[in-house]
């Protein structure tokens, strides 16, 4: 047995997997009847046609030719999104100045094409931006400073 | 002379100064994210939607729709100018648009966009205006199971038109309700899907996922890309058309106007598919069929009042089902629970100041669009010269201040982070993320209809056949199954939506 669509197959194992851990997190929820349906009804119906749906993609992708799986660049994604956590942990205590400054330029790194001072002109730019705007415009309740 | 005295309602709250000026950011920003390559409205609109909060509901919705309908005048003028599209939804406007700027024509090819684009989107604007309240009207008398129906058939018809695989498509709707219905259980106020984080109490966070899909994922994935670097043209020149040009135009406009005007109302619906289909339909009946592919200005007339048409009425079912046709609605539909106003046809009669506002200020940003887009074309041109290497870090930027000032909840960045991953890979492996986020805005929707409608039966499923509107809507969905599975609609459906 060949898989002939890898991105198929992928995808199904994907959707498997959503629904196996659905499944699972479901089996306390109590059913209910179909006339007074519980909290599990609804997700134990989902996550079995999830399932059935990407059994039908993995079966499928070993029938019928498909495309192969494209080259996925680790690198730049993963650098995103720790960034991403990275200004969810610092927001509170150092706050939006320090933290975005660490944003922008971790962002500028996932790009591989690193420019110094072009990165630090974004950097402040969207610093003065984001205050002027967010902060004293709008209003919105960020924490300008770190927080000692 | 119900329309008339709605529309005044609508102006009175459309022409309050504070709502002209929202009115005028939007097109503002809708033509700036137009122009620029690698930023859409749907990244714009989730941008904006924790700044929404701070708004009144009306101005929201007014500053919301305006970078919708605003996009698609944008998008074009990247469109003629550079051969590369601004939106997606003026694919098809390269075509017929570049090649007239290379013969000089830029200035009317771009002036034909914009006219036929302000002629649509006031003739859409006036068809919500008589179309919405009897739409409105109807939905009123459904019960759950003629709701649960209805949705059904709305998901399979956004799917049925999404790019790619079918299988794949319904897959990742299923994901989306499953992610949808995640959090507090109103009824028996289980903690669902939270494995064990107190973060997760309340499901997730509808603003962080689609900017995790919408930005962040769609960052990633534009790295990728070779950016290539492509020269504008030079003059622009005189943008009005000549008298020759508009005699010309006349019936490819109303052509378009009323395709993308039927287009736009149904689900999966909206500017993309509009201007595709109005593209196919202009070299099929435009007579002569002259130069269709080497810069005739009907191929710029016809797509350009469909996209808008189609973006203006894709507020229809948005506005009085509460069913999204495509990405950018399901956002207008997070803004009103934002607010916490209940999507559905009771907003028409319980707002009223809200919803004939929004329709009123569409004809006015259309004329603000006109003003804005014909004598500042130059400038706009200009835009294109900003690198994305400069623009993504500012999309990244405000989609993560937009994912904490939402609940200020640090948490939400961290969800935001691990639907970034997943939207990354399902963009990889082909899996469209528009129904995701379908399913996702009607998964509390479709459950409470289906509790409600099994209640009544008493648990029997058969009320869904039984009551002939539901029994309707299924065999819709059902028909548009079958008819998207057959080989031969199979191929024409993809070689039209191959970009």
């Amino acid at each position: 047995m060949r898989i002939r669509a890898p991105k198929d197959f992928w995808a199904g194992v994907m959707f498997c997997a959503f629904a196996a851990v659905a499944l699972f997190a479901a089996r306390g929820y109590s059913l209910g009847s179909a006339g007074r349906m519980g909290p599990g009804y609804f997700p134990l119906l989902l996550g079995v046609v999830l399932a059935g749906l990407g059994v039908i993609l993995m079966v499928r992708s070993v029938v019928i030719d498909g495309e192969p799986l494209p080259r996925f660049r680790v690198l730049p994604l993963a650098i995103i999104a720790g960034a991403v956590c990275l200004f969810g942990l610092a927001i509170e205590p150092l706050g939006l100045v320090v933290s975005l400054a660490i944003l922008v330029v971790l962002a500028a790194v996932a790009g591989l094409q690193f420019r110094l001072v072009e990165t630090v002109a974004l950097a402040v730019g969207l610093i003065v931006f984001s205050v002027g705007v967010f902060v004293y415009a709008l209003g919105l309740p960020l924490p300008v400073w770190p927080s000692l | 002379m119900d329309v008339l005295s709605n529309l005044g309602v609508g102006f009175a709250v459309a022409l309050t100064l504070q709502n002209i000026a929202y009115c005028f950011i939007g097109v503002l920003l809708g033509t700036i994210i137009g122009v620029l390559p690698g930023i859409g409205p749907v990244t714009t609109v989730a941008m904006l939607l924790p700044i929404s909060f701070t708004l009144s509901p009306e101005s929201a919705l007014i500053l919301l729709a305006g970078i919708y309908y605003g996009a698609q005048y944008g998008g074009s003028t990247t469109a003629i100018l550079v051969n590369i599209p601004g939106e997606a939804s003026s694919v098809v406007t390269t075509i017929d648009g570049h090649q007239m700027a290379r013969q000089g024509r830029a200035g009317p090819a771009l002036g034909i966009a914009a006219i036929g684009s302000f002629f649509a989107g006031s003739v859409a604007t006036l068809l919500i205006a008589v179309a919405a309240p009897p739409l409105a009207a109807v939905a009123l008398q459904f019960g759950p199971a003629e709701y649960f129906s209805l949705m059904v058939c709305g998901l399979i018809a956004a799917v049925v038109l999404a790019h790619g695989s079918l299988v794949k498509a319904i897959a990742m709707v299923v994901l989306g309700l499953l992610l949808g219905i995640a959090g507090t259980d109103i009824n028996s106020g289980v903690r669902r899907f939270d494995f064990g984080m107190t973060g997760l109490a309340d499901g997730v966070e509808f603003v962080a996922l689609s900017m995790a899909i919408y930005g962040i994922a769609e960052v990633a994935y534009n790295l990728e890309k070779q950016q290539q670097t492509s020269i504008v043209s030079g003059a622009v020149g005189r943008v009005w058309p000549s008298l020759a040009d508009l005699r010309h135009c006349v019936g490819s406009i109303l052509r378009g106007t009323s395709l993308g005007a039927i287009l736009g109302v149904l689900p999966g619906g909206g500017a993309l598919l509009a201007s595709f289909a109005a593209y196919t339909l202009e070299k099929n009946v435009a007579r002569p069929p002259r130069d269709f592919g080497r810069g005739d200005i009907r191929g710029v007339a016809a797509p350009e009042s469909a996209n808008n048409a189609g973006a203006q009425t894709s507020f229809i079912p948005m506005l009085t089902l509460g069913i999204p046709g495509n990405p950018t609605m399901a956002l207008m539909i997070g803004a009103l629970m934002i607010h916490g106003i209940a999507p559905g046809p009771r907003v028409m009669t319980d707002r009223p100041g809200m919803f004939w506002g929004l329709i009123a200020s569409m004809w006015i940003g259309n004329l603000m669009l006109v003003v804005l887009n014909l004598p500042l074309v130059g400038l706009w041109a200009k835009l294109l010269r900003v690198p994305y290497r400069l623009l993504y870090p500012a999309i990244i930027v405000f989609c993560c201040i937009g994912a904490y000032t939402i609940n200020t909840k640090p948490f939400d960045l961290f969800v935001m982070a691990f639907f970034a991953v997943f939207g990354y890979v399902a963009l990889k492996l082909d899996c469209e993320p528009a129904p995701l986020v379908l399913g996702f805005v009607l998964g509390p929707m479709m459950e409470e209809n289906l509790r409600r409608a099994l209640l009544i039966s008493r648990g029997d499923p058969m009320v869904f056949v039984t009551e002939p509107i539901s029994l309707a809507f299924l065999v819709a969905a059902m028909l548009l199954l079958i008819v998207i599975a057959a080989p031969a609609i199979r191929k024409k459906r993809e070689e039209a939506l191959k970009e």
